[in-house]
């Protein structure tokens, strides 16, 4: 049976332009990787909204994965700014194998 | 206006396809554009018109009325989004920042328009000459820091925050390939331009009905999801690019510049960006609402110029200058 153990996943739902914001929270609460996902369409309290290419409104999802403590360092982190930036911030316990690296 | 303006306007297939984008949309068609397709239409334009601009100046040389365009573009760029912040205010009932947001989209400059404003101008006999370009570039950032300043008083809360919305402003996409292509087209000059004539000019206007076509959908499909836009905002949306627009076409006229130059610089201060502001602003004023300052700028000025402000400055110019 292969070993696993419990991580944070994170995704930050963000526009595009900011998306170097999350990334560079994350980088500085020592979490080693992301990934940033096309998002095309969706809907929320502002209205639906989907990929228009050129107007840098555009969202993107960044997505982690990181232990407890540094998942609760970069929400502290990112909390202040989540209405303003009109950030979405979820997290939730995934199993991982090769724990050691996140 | 006069009828060969309107009738040009009206029977230009690039003006045709914008229609039936925004038809399309508003009727709810599920037809788009593929992305990887819209973002080369849309590289392939900007270097079109830069090299074409290039090849002009390089043509044409460089007089006074070169620095007398880009000197009104620079100032007009800085001072429009004064007025319109002090309207957005006003009128509009907009916060500080939302409006200060809108009014550096008003101060700056939409290249669709203008690239779509030179086919409709050349079809009237209004070519405009290809150092607009230059100008056009030019217009795209005084703007920006204006709006800033209005909204916050500052360019930027921290220094790392103000160099990358400044990174964000003169090093964006269209500004970098805009001046670039026209760089390499004043370089190059009309013999170096032979060689790639074939697919930056014979293809020119079909890849413009086909951008069009996307923008088309995106403006109507902004439109219809808007929960921000008021009646207000509307009437703001129509009222900037008519009173900008003719202020523009009086400063190119007092200036000097020759008729098509003159609609053009009309054009330009009548058009409104969505491509580089909107990127700045989500940088330096991520606060301001993105549902506000693009569906005003995206939806609704963008058609207006489109259907109406360009056929309304090239009558303008001709009035005024009897061409």
């Amino acid at each position: 049976m292969i070993e696993t153990v419990i991580r944070k996943r994170i995704e930050i739902l963000a526009d595009q332009p900011l998306a170097g914001r999350v990334t560079s929270a994350i980088d500085e609460v020592g979490i080693s990787g992301w990934s940033i996902l096309p998002v095309t369409a969706g809907s929320g309290r502002e209205g639906r909204w989907r990929e228009e290419r050129v107007t840098g409104a555009d969202k993107v999802l960044v997505l982690t994965i990181a232990s407890a403590e540094k998942a609760g360092a970069l929400a502290e982190r990112l909390a202040p700014i989540l209405t303003s930036h009109g950030f979405l911030l979820t997290m939730w316990d995934v199993e991982v194998i090769r724990g050691e690296r996140f | 206006m006069d009828s060969a303006v309107i009738t040009s306007t009206f029977t230009s297939p690039v003006i045709l396809f914008f229609v039936l984008g925004f038809a399309a949309a508003l009727a709810r068609s599920e037809l788009s554009i593929p992305e990887a397709i819209a973002k080369g239409l849309s590289l392939y334009l900007m270097a079109a018109i830069g090299l074409k601009g290039g090849v002009a100046v390089a043509r044409s040389g460089i007089g006074p009325d070169v620095a007398a365009a880009m000197a009104a573009g620079f100032v007009l760029s800085l001072l429009i989004p004064v007025g319109a912040y002090g309207a957005l205010r006003a009128f509009g009932r907009l916060d500080k920042v939302n409006a200060g947001a809108v009014a550096a989209h008003y101060g700056s400059v939409s290249v669709v328009t203008f690239v779509t404003a030179v086919e409709v101008l050349q079809g009237v006999g209004l070519a405009p000459a290809g150092y607009m370009v230059a100008v056009l570039a030019i217009m795209e950032t005084p703007a920006i820091l204006t709006g800033l300043l209005l909204a916050r008083g500052a360019l930027g809360s921290s220094e790392s925050r103000r160099g990358e919305m400044l990174h964000e402003v003169f090093l964006n996409a269209s500004v970098v390939l805009l001046l670039g292509s026209f760089a390499i087209g004043a370089i190059a000059g009309p013999e170096g331009f032979e060689d790639v004539r074939p697919l930056f000019d014979a293809g020119f206007k079909g890849v413009l009905c086909l951008f069009l076509l996307d923008m088309g959908l995106i403006a109507a499909r902004r439109l219809t999801a808007s929960r921000a836009l008021t009646w207000r905002l509307i009437v703001l949306a129509i009222l900037f690019p008519v009173v900008n627009g003719v202020i523009g076409t009086l400063v190119g006229f007092a200036i000097g510049l020759d008729p098509g130059s003159t609609a053009a610089l009309g054009v330009l201060c009548a058009s409104a960006s969505y491509i580089a502001v909107p990127a700045a602003m989500r940088l330096s004023l991520p606060e301001a609402d993105p549902g506000v300052y693009l569906t005003m700028s995206l939806s609704v000025t963008f058609p207006f110029n489109i259907l109406v402000g360009i056929a309304l400055f090239a009558a303008l110019t001709r009035a005024l200058s009897g061409a």
